[in-house]
């Protein structure tokens, strides 16, 4: 960041595994790491900067429960907690120790400690294991109540020696994955349904950047139902802080669909009309991809059949990263992520008002093929892209 | 332009003169009635007017209203007192039966099925294809166990008046015969004002109503308690409503209660014209939109014995209440599905499939509810919109309307 040098008083150490392993492409993952941690939170000062595996975000104190509440829900970060910096020297080692030692009883976090010492530069006079003793010494002479325990510590005091040294405690786990935005960009059909945002956001765990369509067909479906699209959106920005929501009015094409196509089509050619729309989205904003939330035979448009189909009218690649997965297995994420309660508030969606009684569950995909250019939608699809709305939420 | 409000059954406009009433005792008579200082017998005697002044408009005496907080509360605090009566542990609460029918309101309907589970039992009595119930389908259902009879006296949705009054007289025939009384309720929220009501001559021992649906405040109702009826308490307290409703006296409410009843009542024979002629016009309008439904069909929008002309069911299956509400709503129109109180989704139905209807089509309900100053122009307006949105909503969910073709599997699943 340019601009004058910013005061802090605070430190986070992160620790990234995965994104470390892609040797020739650490660069590139770690500037999107730290890009998406500063995403996140757009209008907190930090200092962000990086050395060999650890990503290192200097805060002031008022600001901490914001960065920690941002880094457990940043993709990318293995573990964080909060580091004290103090210069290579001995001395200033063991004061730093004191300090932590002292907070961690305070913690009550027990009585039993180990030291764990890595030295990024050897050209420390001292070896790890000569400091780890040295510190446990200080440690144990100091607060008579600690007692080192190597085996089976209650708490690991961490010591790495880089530039400086920095000591830290116990670490929060974070999400893994890969920082949103390394994988490029994808659009998430986005319902008001338990799936979609699971899958969406099981893609930005693996680092994609999403924008989301909701298809909203009024007066069939609600205003509530749109708020709930853009409920589930907020939370996604939890995760992906740069996702924003497109809202499109289906309803012209609904009934385009429901004036040519035979009943039992309805269904999976509003399906294939809505890949349709999402391919034209992702033209016109850099989208590489597409993101559904269909479980293999789920419903009827998503059986294999059905699959192909819909699938045939976008020439992108489509994720469907639940393909494999069981109700009681995706429900178990939305809850986990906290979807669940807002996915499950009660408005009808448009796919449930107009579901025919015998929707096509096999469907021929040439057939289908033929139904869907009957329709002659792509200029309604078109005109719908034109009028679709970029909601801010 | 402000919207037309025609959902008055869910909640009446407020009646200017009780709220100003209600402003006017709130201000000056502030004590407790409970207190014996001058304040509080000042209260004391505003509350004692306004209950005779209530009483003298259902024709029961003073001693026999106790104001609740509402119908819901009326009708819940009658049906729980049973469990007082009917003590656990005996035979004596196994073998209490409700009777009550499979149209009235959830604060009914839902407690009766309540107080099964907690070892009573209920028999739910089911209309007519007319929604109504016939009073000898009551009588039938009356067994040597049966303590207390619940029919409401117009219904909530459609509008149907029951014959309570007939209900009434079977109840006490079964009572002479068998040396027994069976206490006979009805859920007089959407009849007071409205047709007139009289607890003597529909010879109830119980009824039940509601102030805001007649132009007064929410939270404030009464429960009529015929002399020498005397349920079971369920709630202690102060001993106020002499024992039997506990809490501090909504003073300002009940006056307001009684001002707007009486505002109501004295012009109830010159609105049941007026709405009749509207209810006349809107349910030949409605019939002219294309799929339009009258709920139940029977209805002719001149059986005023049969039918409150303040309130009418109807749709446009296939398309579904809420979608017809918010396009009135869209369009400047208040109106409410099957029924403005129920918030769960499976009760939205209850009344018109226990008419016979299948669910898609119960699904389609909606209730238009007028009121005393319900305008000409406002139904027409009403129906001018409904002829200009419903067509070409039902074009789309109608389609090309063709039959599946015979060449591809097929299986009932969703989409």
């Amino acid at each position: 960041m340019s601009g004058p040098r910013l005061e802090t008083d605070g430190l986070f150490l992160i620790k990234y595994g995965e994104i470390a392993l892609k040797k020739r492409n650490r660069g590139t993952f770690v500037k999107s790491l730290k890009e998406s941690i500063r995403a996140h939170l757009p209008d907190v000062p930090l200092a962000v900067h990086e050395t060999f595996h650890r990503v290192f975000v200097g805060f002031r104190t008022k600001d901490k429960e914001r960065i920690a509440e941002a880094l457990g829900h940043t993709f990318g970060v293995v573990s964080f907690c909060e580091a004290v910096r103090v210069p290579r020297e001995m001395p200033a080692l063991e004061e730093a120790a004191i300090g932590l030692a002292e907070r961690f009883l305070a913690e009550g976090r027990g009585a039993r400690f180990k030291a764990e010492v890595r030295r990024a530069d050897k050209s420390f006079p001292l070896t790890s294991y000569e400091i780890a003793c040295r510190i446990g010494d200080v440690l144990s002479s100091r607060f008579p109540e600690l007692i080192v325990d190597v085996h089976n510590p209650d708490w690991i005091l961490s010591i790495e020696i880089r530039e400086r040294a920095y000591l830290y405690g116990p670490q929060s786990p974070g999400l893994y994955g890969l920082p949103v935005g390394s994988s490029g960009k994808g659009v998430l059909l986005l319902s008001g349904g338990i799936d979609s945002p699971v899958a969406g956001w099981m893609m930005a765990k693996r680092g994609m950047a999403l924008e989301a369509v909701y298809f909203h067909s009024p007066p069939f479906t609600s205003q509530g139902a749109r708020e709930k699209v853009e409920s589930l959106t907020r939370i996604l920005r939890r995760y992906a802080p740069g996702t924003v929501l497109h809202v499109v009015n289906f309803t012209p094409v609904l009934a385009r669909i429901k004036e040519k196509a035979k009943d039992e089509e309805v269904t999976l050619l509003l399906r294939a009309c809505m890949m349709r729309f999402a391919t034209l989205l992702a033209a016109r904003r850099g989208g590489e991809c597409l993101v559904t939330g269909e479980s293999l035979g789920q419903v009827a448009s998503q059986t294999v059949e059905s699959i192909h189909f819909t699938g045939t009218l976008s020439e992108l690649p489509v994720f469907r990263p639940l393909i494999g997965m069981n109700k009681e297995e995706i429900i178990a994420v939305a809850h986990k992520i906290e979807t669940f309660e807002t996915s499950n508030l009660p408005y009808d969606d448009c796919c449930v008002l107009f579901s025919p009684a015998h929707p096509l569950i096999h469907p021929e995909v040439n057939r289908m093929k033929s139904a869907y250019n009957c329709l002659s939608v792509e200029s309604l699809l078109v005109e719908a892209l034109e009028k679709s709305e970029l909601v801010s939420v | 332009m402000s919207p037309v409000y025609l959902d008055w059954a869910a909640s009446a406009p407020p009646e200017e003169a009780a709220i100003r009433e209600a402003a006017e005792v709130s201000m000056r008579f502030f004590g407790n009635p409970s207190s014996p200082h001058g304040a509080g017998k000042e209260a004391a005697e505003i509350l004692s007017q306004a209950r005779r002044r209530f009483a003298s408009l259902i024709g029961a005496s003073p001693s026999e209203i106790v104001f609740t907080s509402g119908g819901t509360e009326s009708n819940t605090s009658l049906l729980l007192s049973l469990l007082d009566r009917y003590r656990l542990g005996g035979a004596e609460r196994r073998r209490a039966r409700i009777v009550t029918t499979a149209v009235e309101h959830a604060s009914i309907h839902d407690q009766a099925l309540g107080l099964e589970s907690l070892g009573m039992s209920c028999t739910v009595v089911k209309p007519g294809p007319n929604g109504i119930i016939d009073p000898q389908a009551v009588a039938s259902a009356l067994d040597h166990d049966t303590v207390l009879v619940s029919v409401m006296l117009v219904n909530n949705e459609t509008g149907a008046i029951q014959r309570v009054a007939e209900i009434s007289r079977l109840v006490a025939e079964f009572s002479g015969r068998k040396g027994r009384k069976v206490l006979v309720h009805t859920d007089a929220v959407q009849a007071l004002g409205k047709v007139p009501v009289s607890v003597g001559s529909l010879g109830v021992d119980a009824a039940s109503f509601s102030a805001h649906k007649v132009g007064g405040p929410r939270g404030i109702g009464a429960l009529y308690l015929k002399s020498g009826v005397n349920p079971g308490l369920l709630s202690h307290g102060g001993g106020q409503e002499a024992g039997r409703r506990p809490g501090t006296e909504n003073v300002p409410g009940a006056c307001a209660f009684a001002s707007a009843v009486e505002h109501r009542v004295s012009k109830l024979a010159e609105s049941l014209s007026s709405t009749s002629l509207l209810m006349g016009r809107l349910i030949s309008g409605i019939k002219e939109i294309r799929a339009a439904r009258i709920f139940p069909e029977s209805r002719t929008g001149v059986d005023w014995e049969s039918f409150s002309p303040y309130i009418l069911s109807a749709g446009f299956p296939p398309l579904t209440g809420e979608i017809v509400v918010r396009v009135s709503d869209e369009n400047g129109f208040c109106i409410a599905t099957g029924s403005a109180c129920s918030t769960k989704k499976k009760d939205r139905t209850r009344v018109p499939e226990s008419m016979g209807f299948d669910h898609q089509t119960a699904l389609s309900a909606l209730r238009v509810s007028i009121g005393p100053e319900t305008t000409a122009a406002e139904i027409d307006g009403f129906l001018q919109m409904l002829k200009e949105k419903i067509p070409p909503l039902l074009s789309i969910f109608q389609g090309r309307g063709e039959p599946a073709g015979p060449s591809s599997r097929q299986a009932g699943a969703g989409p």
